[in-house]
C-alpha cells in the first residue's frame, strides 16, 4: 500500500536542530514522501467521507481506466480524480503534482521502450543518428506510448484519491469488512504504528552517532550504519515487548478492535459517483 | 480503614534473562490512597506495576483483589480495575487516531459502542484534548501524546490507576496541568500510585510513600516519616525534598523553633513564617 512505502529519506532529522519552531510544519513533510501522504490523509477535506465508498471508488476507476482501455476514458478520470483530491479534499496543486511525480521516471522507463526502438539503419518514420546506431520512432508508435502514459496516470491518480484522503486504518478496516485475513490486516495495523516509532528511533540514533563523527569517512559511515541497523532490530524486539504489555494491560485478549466513527454516505455521493461511471462508459462507448 | 483493595503477599518475579527484579514484595493498598512509589533507576518500580496489574505473571506470591485471590481465570477482572499509564507514552499507543486510541481499552472489555464514545469523550474532555479527536498520535508532540495515554485508562474507569513517571518529559506548565489532573482525580476518590523521582512532588502530593531498593521494599509509610530516615534516604539513594531542608536549615540558624512540624506546602510554610 503506498500509504505506507516509506523512501529513504527520513534521515533529515539533523535539520530538527535548528530549533526554529515555527519551521517545524515545514521540515515535517520533508520525511520521505511515504510519511508526508499519511500527513495529507488526515488533512484532507474529504476524510470524512465513508472510507469503504472512497476505496470503491477509487477501485472501480482504477478497474475501468484499465479494462476500458482508452485515452479519453483516462483523461476523464485523470481531471475528474484531481477535482477530488485538490478542490474537494483541499491539498495543493503543488503537493499534489509531487506527489504524482514520484512514479514519473518508472513511467517514462517503461513506456519509452515502447515508443523507440534501435537499428543500425535508417528505418523508420522519424530517426535520430546517435553514432553507431539510429533511435528510430513513429507516430502511431508515439501514439501509442503516449495514451499509455495516460493510462498509468489516471490509474495511479485514482489510487491516489483513495491514499491523500483515507488513512491507513480506515483503508485497512475496509479490507476487514471484506474479510481480508484477520492476521494480515492486524499486522498492517500494528506495523503502520511501528513504523513511526522506528522512524523516531533511527533518527535519534542517527544523530547520536553524528554528533559522535559517527559518519566522519566512508568506513566509518559504514561500520555505524551497521551497527545502527543491527542496534535497531534490538531496539525493536524490546519496543514490540513493551507495546504487547501496554496492549495487555488494556484488557487487550487477542483481537485487535478499533473503534471507528460510522461515516455515512449519502445518497447524493452515491448519485454522483454513478454519474462519473455511467459517464466513463459512454465516453468509451462513443469514442471506441 | 477496612479492607484493602489490593494486597500482595511475597511476591517475587525475576526476568527471562535471571535478574532478579522483585524480591518478597508485601503490600496493602487502600480505597482513595494516593501512593508514591519511589526508589533509584532499576529498583523495580515498573516491574512492580507489571505485575499489579497482571501482566507481568509472579514467580511466586499472590495478589488479590477485593478479596478474590488472582489466578489465571480472573486475571480480566484485574487488569479491567487496575489501569497502567505507562512511562513511555509511545510504547503504549497503538492506534492510528486519538479517538480509536482512547477507545481501545474500552472496546476490549467489550462495551456497547454508544457507551465506548460516551467514555471517549469524557476522557478527552477530562484530559482537555477534545479537539485532538480526529488526529494521528504519531503526529502530536511528547506532551500531547502523554495526556492521551492519561485520557486511554480514564475512559477504562478503572478504580486503581497506576501512573509510572507521568512528568518525566514534560514542561513545567504541562507537570502542572497532570497535577491537576491528579487533584482531580484524587477528589473523585480514586486509588492512585505514582512513581516519581521528583521528592518535591511526592512531599506535596502523596499521603504515603513506598519505597524501592533493588527489588525490595525498603520502607512504606507517610513521605514526612520516610524523608525524617536518614537510613532509608540514604540506602534508596534519595534526597530530602527543599521544603525540608530550608525548614531545617532556618532551624540550625535558629530562625525558626524547631516543632518538627514541617510544612507541606509552600502556602503552609508562607504561614508558618508569617505566624513568627
Ligand atoms: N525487559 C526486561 N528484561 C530484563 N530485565 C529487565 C527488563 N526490564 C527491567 N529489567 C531489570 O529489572 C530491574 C528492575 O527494573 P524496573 O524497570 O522495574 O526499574 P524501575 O524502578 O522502574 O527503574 P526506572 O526508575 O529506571 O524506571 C532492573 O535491574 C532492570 O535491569
Ligand atoms: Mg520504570
Amino acid at each position: 500500500m503506498s500509504t505506507i512505502a516509506l523512501k529513504g529519506e527520513h534521515w533529515d532529522g539533523h535539520t530538527h536542530g535548528d530549533g526554529i519552531n515555527h519551521r517545524h510544519h515545514k521540515i515535517r513533510h520533508k520525511h520521505g514522501e511515504g510519511s508526508s501522504i499519511d500527513f495529507y490523509a488526515y488533512a484532507s477535506n474529504i476524510r470524512d467521507w465513508n472510507p469503504a465508498f472512497k476505496v470503491s471508488l477509487s477501485m472501480l476507476t482504477l478497474v475501468l481506466s484499465i479494462v476500458l482501455n482508452n485515452p479519453y476514458v483516462s483523461l476523464a478520470v485523470i481531471v475528474a480524480m484531481g477535482y477530488l483530491t485538490i478542490i474537494e479534499g483541499g491539498l495543493s496543486i503543488q503537493a499534489y503534482l509531487s506527489i504524482l511525480m514520484i512514479p514519473i521516471s518508472f513511467i517514462l522507463l517503461g513506456t519509452i521502450t515502447i515508443g523507440i526502438d534501435f537499428s543500425t539503419q535508417p528505418i523508420g518514420q522519424y530517426n535520430l543518428h546517435l553514432g553507431f546506431f539510429y533511435v528510430f520512432t513513429s507516430l502511431a508508435k508515439l501514439k501509442i506510448m503516449f495514451f499509455l502514459m495516460l493510462k498509468v496516470f489516471a490509474a495511479i491518480s485514482a489510487m491516489e484519491m483513495m491514499s491523500l484522503s483515507t488513512p491507513s486504518s480506515e483503508i485497512i478496516s475496509v479490507m476487514q469488512r471484506v474479510h481480508v485475513p484477520k492476521l494480515f490486516t492486524e499486522l498492517m495495523n500494528l506495523i503502520y504504528r511501528y513504523i513511526f516509532i522506528l522512524i523516531d528511533v533511527n533518527i535519534k540514533m542517527r544523530n547520536s552517532a553524528n554528533s559522535r563523527l559517527g559518519f566522519c569517512d566512508i568506513k566509518t559511515s559504514w561500520y555505524t550504519f551497521g551497527k545502527i541497523a543491527s542496534n535497531l532490530l534490538i531496539v525493536s524486539f524490546k519496543k514490540a515487548n513493551a507495546y504487547y504489555d501496554a496492549m495487555e494491560a488494556r484488557c487487550y485478549d487477542g483481537d485487535l478492535i478499533f473503534l471507528e466513527e460510522d461515516k455515512k454516505v449519502t445518497t447524493l455521493q452515491i448519485a454522483k459517483a454513478a454519474v462519473f461511471v455511467s459517464f466513463l462508459m459512454l465516453l468509451w462507448g462513443f469514442t471506441r | 480503614m477496612g479492607e484493602p483493595i489490593l494486597k500482595i503477599r511475597d511476591l517475587h518475579y525475576a526476568y527471562g534473562n535471571g535478574t532478579p527484579a522483585l524480591n518478597r514484595i508485601d503490600a496493602d493498598i487502600y480505597e482513595g490512597e494516593k501512593i508514591a512509589v519511589i526508589g533509584s533507576n532499576g529498583a523495580g518500580k515498573s516491574t512492580f506495576f507489571l505485575n499489579a496489574n497482571g501482566v507481568l505473571t509472579p514467580d511466586r506470591g499472590e495478589i488479590s483483589y477485593r478479596g478474590t485471590i488472582i489466578n489465571k481465570k480472573n486475571l480480566k477482572e484485574l487488569r479491567k480495575n487496575i489501569g497502567i499509564v505507562f512511562q513511555d507514552a509511545d510504547n503504549q499507543i497503538i492506534a492510528s487516531t486519538v479517538m480509536a486510541e482512547v477507545g481501545f481499552g474500552p472496546m476490549n472489555l467489550k462495551l456497547p459502542k454508544e457507551e465506548v464514545l460516551r467514555r471517549v469523550e469524557e476522557a478527552l474532555t477530562y484530559m482537555n484534548i477534545l479537539d485532538y479527536k480526529d488526529r494521528p498520535p504519531h503526529y502530536l508532540s511528547g506532551g500531547e501524546k502523554k495526556r492521551v495515554s492519561i485520557a486511554d485508562i480514564i475512559a477504562m474507569k478503572s478504580e486503581i490507576i497506576i501512573f509510572d513517571e507521568p512528568t518525566a518529559g514534560l514542561d513545567p506548565l504541562n507537570t502542572q496541568m497532570l497535577e491537576e489532573v491528579l487533584d482531580k482525580l484524587g477528589s473523585e476518590g480514586k486509588t492512585m500510585l505514582i512513581s516519581t523521582h521528583d521528592v518535591d512532588f511526592v512531599y506535596r502530593w502523596a499521603e504515603r510513600a513506598i519505597v524501592f531498593s533493588q527489588g525490595k521494599i525498603i520502607a512504606d509509610g507517610t513521605p514526612l516519616k520516610i524523608f525524617q530516615s536518614e537510613e532509608i534516604l540514604k540506602k534508596a539513594n534519595l534526597k530530602r525534598p527543599t521544603l525540608m531542608e530550608v525548614y531545617d536549615l532556618l532551624v540550625e540558624k535558629h530562625l525558626l523553633e524547631d516543632t518538627k512540624a514541617y510544612p507541606t506546602s509552600t502556602q503552609a510554610f508562607k504561614e508558618m513564617l508569617g505566624n513568627m
